[in-house]
């Protein structure tokens, strides 16, 4: 975990390892398949790291369930060892190393001062910038002023996980931490985000691979998002998609329909507006996704995804928030009629303004700061 | 069996070679074979017109086993097998069109890892490395010299 390892190639670390050319070509060919990267990348990206130095990265978690590093750790392929030994760096990741307090500080510094402007830093979690930064704290410093200083240095940011990209499940309504996604702190440096919760291993170390390889940014849709994984939606690769062209919906989780496989939009499946790999590349070495498994998408790629209504209500069916909530218990009455209709507007106006809240969030508005 | 040997026929090619007119496709087989091969037909005049070479990942296409077999059918056996063994065997088959060739790479334990469409004059994991070629050359006189050391 030092960063030492950095000044030597990849190249030169394989043929000590008795690794041939073909080899390694072979093993960048099989990873850019496996990675849904175009196949160009194999061979591009053989002769890219080659003669290179392995690019420094910087790991650092913030608000978060770990459950993104998890996904990481479970990659098939390339294996986390793979992608830490052969391709890249990992200068400093607090989940892995071993070390702690001072010295995992040190490692965290001398990462970033003897890579600056040249390490790629991926974030996992939101920050928190309610209560002055105290919810999220790492050697008596707020996870807003680590990120702002990792940032300033970083040729790249990849955002890992919903709650770095959009804010998650922290930035969900009530939001009590004051929780913002890594866009809208660090607005003006080159973000990619890997949106899911998780995200699907392969799309984490993919992204990470063409960044290394190509030394660019992918294409990325509307969301800051790789087009190569966020390109399409779930519904559109879905093997249920012929049910649904059908008109064969499941009505429960174990009628006739779900057991035959039949669509289950009707049961609030969100594949239709999700973009994401999920269908395509499929979990746990293509083994499977929710939906083979049984259940509908719940969206987890896309933005507010926590406050977009039941999970279990298809699509279609009307949201009207808080609005709807509140006129469930507010009585509109024609005699002061208008009190209760202001009171219902005013809740609503409150959703809407919340909405667009979350809207500019996304889009990497600037919160005010409250770090340190 | 017998009976068909008796069956008169004109041969319009080798047998084991691709036909210039394959049969019709069987029933209840997906599309996919007929968009490939008019992929690789424009890929192909593109290596002939500009050089420039390209790569079908078959893994990333949506084929089933038997548009598999037919694809392979239909590009039929080239001349040319090579084997690479570096971190499991690969093999590297010229098909019956020149310039189409078909590549499986399988990793140590033997599992397929990819397996590939390769539109270009010659596969370039096949071509050795410039750079490779000093180091070459040093390790061959030093192979030279030890046997001229053993001999004297």
């Amino acid at each position: 975990m030092s960063a030492a390892p950095a000044a030597i190639s990849v190249g030169e670390m394989l043929r000590r390892h008795g690794i041939s050319r073909r080899g390694f070509i072979k093993y960048c060919t099989a990873t850019a398949s496996a990675l849904a990267l175009p196949p160009w990348m194999g061979p591009a990206m053989a002769a890219q790291l080659r003669d290179g130095p392995r690019p420094s990265v910087i790991y650092l978690s913030f608000q978060e369930c770990t459950g993104c590093f998890e996904s990481l750790t479970c990659s098939f392929a390339p294996t986390i060892e793979d992608l830490m030994f052969d391709v890249i760096s990992l200068d400093y990741d607090d989940t892995l190393m071993a070390a702690a307090g001072d010295a995992a500080g040190s490692a965290l510094a001398a990462a970033m001062r003897d890579n600056h402007g040249k390490y790629i830093l991926v974030v996992d979690g939101s920050i928190p910038t309610g209560a002055s930064g105290a919810c999220c704290t790492a050697g008596g410093r707020t996870a807003e002023a680590i990120l702002r200083e990792a940032a300033a240095g970083a040729a790249a940011i990849v955002a890992v996980g919903t709650c770095a990209a959009f804010g998650g499940i922290p930035f969900a309504d009530p939001n009590p931490t004051g929780a913002w996604p890594v866009s809208a702190i660090i607005p003006e440096r080159p973000i990619v985000n890997v949106s899911g919760c998780p995200p699907i291993a392969e799309v984490i170390t993919g992204t990470l691979l063409q960044l290394v390889t190509t030394g660019k940014l992918p294409d990325l849709d509307g969301h800051g998002r790789p087009k190569a994984y966020f390109g399409n939606n779930i519904h559109d690769r879905c093997y249920r998609r012929p049910f649904y062209d059908q008109g064969k919906f499941a009505k429960s989780f174990d009628d006739e329909g779900a057991r035959s496989g039949w669509c289950l939009y009707e049961l609030g499946c969100k594949g239709p507006t999700t973009f994401n790999a999920c269908a395509t590349i499929k979990w746990n070495g293509g083994t499977s996704f929710p939906i083979e498994s049984g259940h509908g998408c719940l969206g987890c790629s896309e933005p507010n995804f926590w406050d977009k209504g039941s999970f279990y209500a298809a699509l279609d069916t009307p949201d009207w928030g808080k609005a709807g909530e509140s006129t469930g218990t507010q009585v509109v009455e024609l005699t002061g009629g208008a009190v209760a209709a202001g009171l219902v507007l005013g809740v609503a106006s409150a959703g809407t303004s919340r909405l667009r809240q979350h809207h500019s969030a996304g889009s990497g508005n600037k919160p005010g700061a409250e770090g340190e | 069996m017998n009976r068909l040997a008796a069956i008169a026929v004109r041969l319009e090619s080798l047998p084991g070679a691709a036909s210039p007119l394959p049969p019709p496709a069987p029933a209840g087989r997906g599309n996919c074979v007929d968009a490939i091969l008019s992929e690789l037909a424009g890929l192909l005049e593109r290596l002939d017109t500009h050089q420039v070479a390209a790569t079908l990942d078959l893994r990333s296409l949506p084929m089933s086993p038997a548009d598999r077999a037919e694809l392979q059918r239909v590009l039929g056996p080239g001349e040319l097998r090579a084997t690479l063994v570096a971190s499991g065997e690969s093999t590297i088959v010229d098909t019956a069109i020149p310039g189409i060739w078909w590549t499986r790479h399988h990793d140590a334990t033997g599992t397929l890892t990819a397996e590939l469409l390769e539109v270009t004059r010659i596969p370039p994991i096949l071509v050795n490395d410039p750079g490779e070629l000093p180091a070459a050359s040093a390790a061959l006189r030093a192979l030279i010299a030890a046997r001229q050391r053993a001999a004297s």
